[in-house]
């Protein structure tokens, strides 16, 4: 029974983790699906959002206000909104001018834009490590013997039923609204899109917008789950939500979903069962395997050449 | 009359250039090598405050035999190829002293550097035994080793007679030193260590590895690594609702932990050098710091002042400001400085060196333990 509990334990971990992974990770699918780049500073988007909650909470905090559902939900507007700002400017200033060049080029403006975001939060918020208050707190024990209780947090409950509202959400506006089905078409084929008058600028601007907004609220959402943040934390992050992407099929939404999932379950077995040191080789071994077997991704559909 | 002017200007010119690097040899250039950025930038601080303290005292009194000192600053942000980066530039800029580094796996490799170059280096606060190994001449330390460190650790662990120990680290040379240390000590002593594993520093979920704490049973954890990484594992054990007394050396021992852990850090029990702030003969020395605003409790405040005075003194007993003839006396002499009377052995160790246990609150005020 103990065995159970302690699989259903780092079960539990593991989703929650995992689908902080895919809130990043759709980011990530979303802008390849649409204009084939990688969009690397996209962790550091993510950092933003966490840092933008930070100053908000913090700022109420000195104003006196504690009431926690507005503070969070001033929080979550103002990472949202700086971080989608952020990522609507990325893309303005680091990718659409080089937007249809050698690809190699918009992938090292890439890199270099995730230096520069890092460092200028380096610069302007401090390099060591800033506690991120605890505002949600306490779980409940779902049950259990004597040597074991399994236990969720509220966090953990909080950033589930987050993810699985703003994914559905996602899918929602993607398949129904009239900008949603633009970004299908922009995705499928961005020429025939521009030719049947869809302005694609707007709707890869979109794009990076949504991204950006997803992973301002897996900023905020991990920023209270662990306790603290770093400027370089977004790019350890961003690389595993980028393998998380490439695992479920990059380009496929629900595949973003999906990767998170498994990777985040196969770092909490791997660090349960084998040991924490393994962890990071596992997930990563497992990206390879996928691609090696099924190199479009578990949900990702094949290139059709068209002649 | 132009051929003259132009002779006479050259002449000039020539002795001025000359004089210059004159009056520049008539100081004594110290480097200062510390993190000054990145996660443990605390310590940094205290490492920076105590030395320039001690700089500014000694150039106050007139100096070391009448030369000034003079700080040579650089930032190594505890990473090891960017100490290996400073070390080199302070080799250009030509120091032939220097007090740093801070973090153990970043005084290795820079040591290297300055035993090559015939530099005297004075780490106020690495405490990897690896560093005084390898017999080289201008290594020193103001500071006590991990192999004393460690079972003073254990040994306390131990009196509390504990049922299930767990040692992790952060796989670092510093953290995993003194785990091992701490691990073995217990094992000597038939306690029973239940997991020794390892974390990536950086790493921000520790959810899996405190359900495994959990599901072991543990009532100690002995975490070997720095503040950042235990912060963030005592405030997920404290939501997971894990019921275990943690204890970590003098790395943890720093305010920041409150501000991750909150209520977590309660209980903690920390492994730091003596607070040499609190006794009789130090008090003059710490209302200086506090004339200043500093804060002269942090464990390296005045282990940094004292490796300046080190250098200071061994210069003036030497007679000379060769690092190898300053070696040579401090090896020899035996010297009064805010620590305590120090001498060294041949390795460049201090003779002795105590850790204290203290009990950590969660207002980032501690208490020692007896």
């Amino acid at each position: 029974m103990q065995d159970l509990l302690y699989f259903c334990q780092q079960l539990i971990n593991g989703l929650t983790i995992g689908s902080t992974y895919a809130l990043i990770a759709i980011g990530y699918t979303m802008v390849y699906g649409i204009i084939g780049m990688i969009n690397f500073a996209h962790g550091e988007i993510y950092m933003i959002g966490a840092y933008t909650a930070l100053i908000a909470i913090t700022g109420l905090a000195t104003l006196g206000i504690a009431w926690l559902p507005l503070v969070l939900l001033v929080a979550l507007i103002c990472a949202v909104i700086v971080s989608s700002s952020m990522g609507w400017a990325v893309e303005r200033v680091a990718y659409r001018p080089v937007r249809g060049r050698h690809r190699l080029i918009p992938l090292i403006s890439a890199i270099g834009m995730s230096i520069f975001l890092q460092n200028y939060v380096h610069l302007s918020q401090g390099s060591r490590n800033i506690g991120f208050p605890a505002l949600i707190d306490g779980g409940f024990q779902l049950g259990g013997d004597e040597s074991f209780q399994l236990s969720i947090s509220w966090i953990q409950i909080t950033i589930f039923v987050t993810t699985f509202i703003c994914m559905s959400a996602l899918s929602v506006f993607i398949s129904r609204s009239r900008i949603g089905r633009a970004c299908r078409a922009v995705s499928q084929d961005l020429g025939m899109a521009n030719l049947l008058g869809i302005d694609t600028n707007r709707i890869i601007s979109a794009t990076f917008v949504i991204g950006a907004a997803l992973a301002a609220v897996a900023g905020l959402l991990l920023g209270m789950y662990y306790g603290s943040v770093d400027p370089l934390f977004g790019f350890i992050a961003g690389l595993k939500a980028f393998t998380a992407a490439v695992l479920g099929g990059i380009g496929s939404i629900p595949g973003a979903m999906l990767g998170g999932l498994i990777l985040g379950i196969a770092e909490a077995m791997t660090s349960g069962y084998l040991s924490g040191e393994y962890k990071d080789v596992i997930s990563f071994s497992l990206l390879i395997l996928i691609l090696l077997f099924k190199p479009t991704g578990l949900l990702g559909k094949p290139e059709v050449e068209k002649i | 009359m132009i051929k003259k002017f132009t002779k006479l200007a050259l002449a000039t010119g020539v002795s001025a250039a000359i004089a210059l690097p004159a009056s520049a040899l008539a100081e004594i250039r110290i480097g200062i090598a510390g993190p000054m950025t990145g996660p443990v930038a605390q310590y940094g601080d205290m490492q920076f405050s105590g030395a320039r303290m001690a700089i500014e005292r000694i150039n106050a009194s007139g100096g070391v035999n009448g030369e000034r000192l003079e700080a040579v600053e650089v930032d190594d942000v505890c990473d090891p190829k960017q100490a290996v980066t400073v070390a080199n530039r302070l080799v250009n800029e030509g120091v032939s002293f220097v007090v740093g580094h801070l973090c153990s796996s970043s005084t290795q490799p820079a040591s290297d550097i300055y035993e090559d170059e015939g530099i005297l280096m004075i780490t106020p606060a690495s405490t990897s035994p690896g560093i005084t190994e390898r017999g080289y001449e201008l290594v020193f330390r103001t500071i006590g080793l991990d192999s004393m460190q460690g079972p003073v650790a254990a040994n306390h662990l131990i009196s509390l007679d504990p049922q299930r120990v767990a040692v992790i680290h952060d796989k670092q040379q510093y953290g995993e030193g003194i785990a091992t240390a701490v691990r073995d000590t217990l094992e000597e002593s038939g306690v029973n260590v239940v997991m020794f594993e390892g974390i990536t520093a950086g790493d921000k979920d520790f959810s899996s590895l405190v359900t495994k704490l959990k599901q072991a049973d543990v009532d100690y954890v002995y975490y070997g690594g720095y503040h950042p990484e235990l912060g963030l594992i005592l405030r997920q054990a404290r939501q997971a609702d894990l019921d275990a007394v943690f204890m970590g050396p003098e790395g943890v021992g720093n305010n920041d932990i409150n501000t991750i852990a909150g209520d977590a850090a309660e209980g903690l029990l920390v492994t730091l050098p003596p607070s040499f702030d609190e006794k009789e003969e130090n008090q003059e020395l710490v209302q200086a710091f506090k004339d200043k605003d500093e804060d002269p409790s942090g464990p390296f405040v005045l282990t940094s002042y004292t490796a300046v005075q080190l250098i200071a003194d061994g210069i003036e007993q030497a007679g000379s400001t060769d690092p190898f003839e300053v070696a040579e006396a401090l090896r020899e002499g035996s010297f009064e400085t805010p620590i305590g009377t120090v001498s060294y052995d041949e390795k460049g160790d201090m003779e002795s060196f105590e850790f204290v246990v203290y009990e950590w609150h969660a207002d980032g005020s501690k208490t020692p333990v007896n």
